[in-house]
């Protein structure tokens, strides 16, 4: 059974990477085959490269995902330990209003975003990209649901032993939450990674385009055709250093989301 | 030497030369907004329009910016003029044009036109009569025609001749392309090898391809002279979309369900499909691309020959002032002269919409190598303006979630219509509400 879900869903896949290198632009018969052409072509992937500054671009989205992470989880440790911890006044109303957040579509935020980025005088900056997931409510409750699980009796002998609050959270909860940090990780990062909408509104000089928007300008052609090979050739370059990343360290990843409980 | 008045005036006054002439070398920078309608070819061919542009005018800097889809150009510049940070100009799809007017964030380009010592019907006197309708409103020019489409019919001639059919004579009538796309079906057994015909049906396009076959029925989709009414229920669009259910479902010469308009440019390279409905702007891709001889018709008639324009123009947005309104200017009237009008032409397919284009030797040239081209041209005297209303995009689409439904044979046309008219209705009451229905 497992075995069939996983066929079904590695189709689209197999058919990318065999499109990629087939020869022809569009429209051969066997187009939507998926048995792989004799002789593989890289002409797909000059074009593809051609088309779009791809060193360039996939800098960007390293640096506007990566940014985005390493703000991230300083953000969510602190605000996950003030909400699992720490005891203060309208700390319950503060955090459903955190809650609260996750419930709105990101497209009505567009507008408001966009005017506090130009007021900041961070637009058309990678910046401007970056600022608004700087905090981030899903961090924040997966991080109180992590560090609540924690025994509090570790953090009672950290205190007699005179340690700190940062201290208690260097030394007890980030180590035993990591499965927790790995997983928001890993959906912080294909999110970013993925995003187009809003690095559209911010950017404007190509120089600071993200991959997706990079590459929308090949895929997107409405009254052209659909060149397969050459749009599967630059996808493949676009999710190739993610999927890399992601088939090397596949073990650890599957245990952090069993851990932690997400899908 | 005691310093005295006049000195300081001539200092002050060198001071402030000085300053002027710096301002004048620094050039002005400027920001054009542009979708990109077609593929990765032309973005780069946009680029070399803007080099050769900032070459020329060294006193002005444009930055091409890639902005998505038509749709998402919308959502960018209104973001941006809201943020406070307004593109010098933008490639607006030209139905967009009287809604940015409504929400008063397309800037009236009068007082530009009156400064070249022009009046407005002069100026617009350059362009076909028919891309004047969505660009002039209410007597101002609110946009520049920069490219622009009708539909055409695109037949491959090596099937029509292999069908026993005339590729010179593309069916004219509703009747006679139901004939010839039914010669044109090839099955085996339950399955289809080739298409009659294939029609786009994803979002923007649909709408579009609804309103080339609702006016060929004799109607009007929407109120040309008043932006907050639409004819969704009547019997011209009944009558169109029952005719391409039929297509689908009676004659089974066309596929079901939505093809997106790349995928039918696909299968009609691919011999798959032998006819389709498609943009003018796809021509030169399909010419270059196309294995076998291509030629193109009007839109078939059931009631008359019309079609609505596509395309886009360009605008300048309310909050761009001074010396960056002054070249966004420069530039909208260099984008859109005879002879780089033609040169876009002949990259893309769009037509030319400056009609002096057409003058020129290179363009008589190419017409000659490529007399396709020279149909959408001839097809404009039967061409109106595309439809455009108060909140043009949710209107639409409350047209084209329903016209899918009936594609993939989940509704009938008559319900899906009246279903349609009663969202797009609901969509429109805000501005009726301070207009039409206004009470005194």
């Amino acid at each position: 059974m497992t075995l069939v879900f996983a066929l079904v869903w590695s189709v689209p896949f197999l058919w990318m990477l065999v499109a990629a290198f087939r020869p022809g632009a569009f429209g051969s018969a066997g187009m939507a085959s998926l048995i792989p052409d004799f002789v593989p072509t890289f002409a797909h992937f000059a074009e593809a490269w051609l088309s779009a500054d791809f060193p360039r671009y996939t800098l960007n989205t390293v640096i506007i995902a990566g940014g985005i992470l390493a703000v991230q989880l300083v953000t969510i440790t602190l605000a996950g330990f003030a909400f699992a911890r720490l005891e203060f006044p309208g700390k319950r109303i503060a955090f459903y209003l955190f809650l609260l957040q996750l419930m709105l579509v990101p497209v009505v935020l567009i507008v408001p975003n966009l005017s506090m980025i130009v007021r900041l005088g961070l637009y058309d900056s990678l910046m401007g990209v970056m600022a608004p997931y700087f905090a981030s409510a899903f961090g924040t409750f997966l991080m109180r649901q992590a560090f609540r699980a924690i025994p509090r009796e570790l953090e009672d002998a950290a205190l007699i032993d005179g340690a700190n609050w940062w201290q208690r959270i260097r030394y007890i909860y980030a180590p035993l939450a990591m499965p927790a940090f790995i997983a928001f990780s890993i959906v912080s990062v294909t999110s970013h990674w993925n995003e187009f909408l809003w690095p559209l509104m911010v950017i404007n000089s190509p120089d600071n385009r993200p991959l997706t928007i990079g590459l929308a300008t090949f895929t997107r052609g409405q009254e052209g055709a659909q060149a397969w090979g050459v749009i599967a050739a630059g996808t493949l370059l676009v999710i190739l250093p993610l999927a890399t990343g992601f088939l090397l360290f596949q073990r650890r990843f599957v245990n952090s989301f069993i851990s932690s409980g997400i899908k | 030497m005691p310093i005295n008045r006049r000195i300081l005036l001539g200092g002050a006054l060198g001071v402030a030369l000085l300053a002027s002439s710096a301002q004048a070398q620094s050039p002005t920078e400027i920001d054009l907004f542009f979708p990109v309608p077609v593929d990765g070819q032309l973005a780069r061919d946009m680029n070399t329009l803007i080099k050769d542009f900032n070459d020329k005018h060294p006193s002005i800097k444009a930055v091409a910016v890639f902005t998505g889809s038509y749709d998402e150009t919308l959502i960018k510049t209104r973001a941006a003029i809201k943020a406070g940070k307004p593109p010098a100009a933008v490639i607006m799809s030209a139905n967009f044009i009287t809604d940015l007017k409504i929400e008063n964030e397309a800037a009236s380009l009068d007082g530009l036109i009156k400064a070249d010592g022009k009046t407005n019907d002069a100026f617009m006197k350059q362009f076909w009569p028919a891309l004047r309708g969505n660009a002039v409103l209410d007597g101002q020019v609110y946009a520049v025609p920069f490219h622009n489409s009708t539909p055409l019919l695109y037949i491959n001639a090596d099937h029509f001749r292999a069908a026993g059919l005339d590729p010179s004579k593309p069916p004219q009538t509703w009747s006679e392309l139901l004939e010839a796309a039914k010669k044109l079906t090839k099955r085996e057994g339950e399955k289809v090898t080739q298409w009659g015909l294939s029609m786009p049906g994803n979002y923007d396009y649909l709408g579009w391809i609804v309103t080339a076959l609702t006016m060929s029925n004799g109607g009007r989709y929407y109120n040309e002279d008043f932006p907050g009414e639409v004819y969704y229920d009547t019997p011209s669009m009944l009558g169109a979309v029952t005719y391409w259910r039929d297509l689908i479902e009676k004659y089974k010469v066309v596929p079901s369900g939505v093809v997106a308009g790349p995928a039918v440019t696909t299968s009609f390279l691919a011999g798959q499909t032998s006819m389709m409905l498609l943009s003018t702007g796809s021509l030169t891709h399909i010419l270059s691309n196309a294995k076998f001889r291509v030629e193109v018709g009007f839109v078939p008639r059931n009631v008359r020959h019309a079609v609505a324009i596509g395309g886009a123009s360009l605008i300048i947005p309310t909050g761009v002032e001074g010396a960056r309104r002054e070249a966004a200017w420069t530039l909208i009237k260099w984008m859109t002269n005879p002879e780089k009008s033609g040169w876009w032409s002949r990259a893309t397919g769009y037509f030319a919409p400056n009609m002096a284009a057409y003058e020129l030797p290179e363009m008589k040239e190419y017409l000659a190598k490529a007399p396709q081209a020279k149909v959408a041209v001839e097809q404009l005297p039967f061409a109106k303006p595309w439809f455009a209303t108060y909140k043009t995009v949710p209107v639409r689409k409350a047209l084209e979630d329903e016209v899918q439904a009936v594609l993939s044979g989940k509704k009938s046309p008559k319900e899906a219509l009246a279903a349609a008219q009663k969202t797009a209705d609901e969509i429109l009451k805000p501005y009726n509400a301070e207009t039409s229905l206004r009470n005194f």
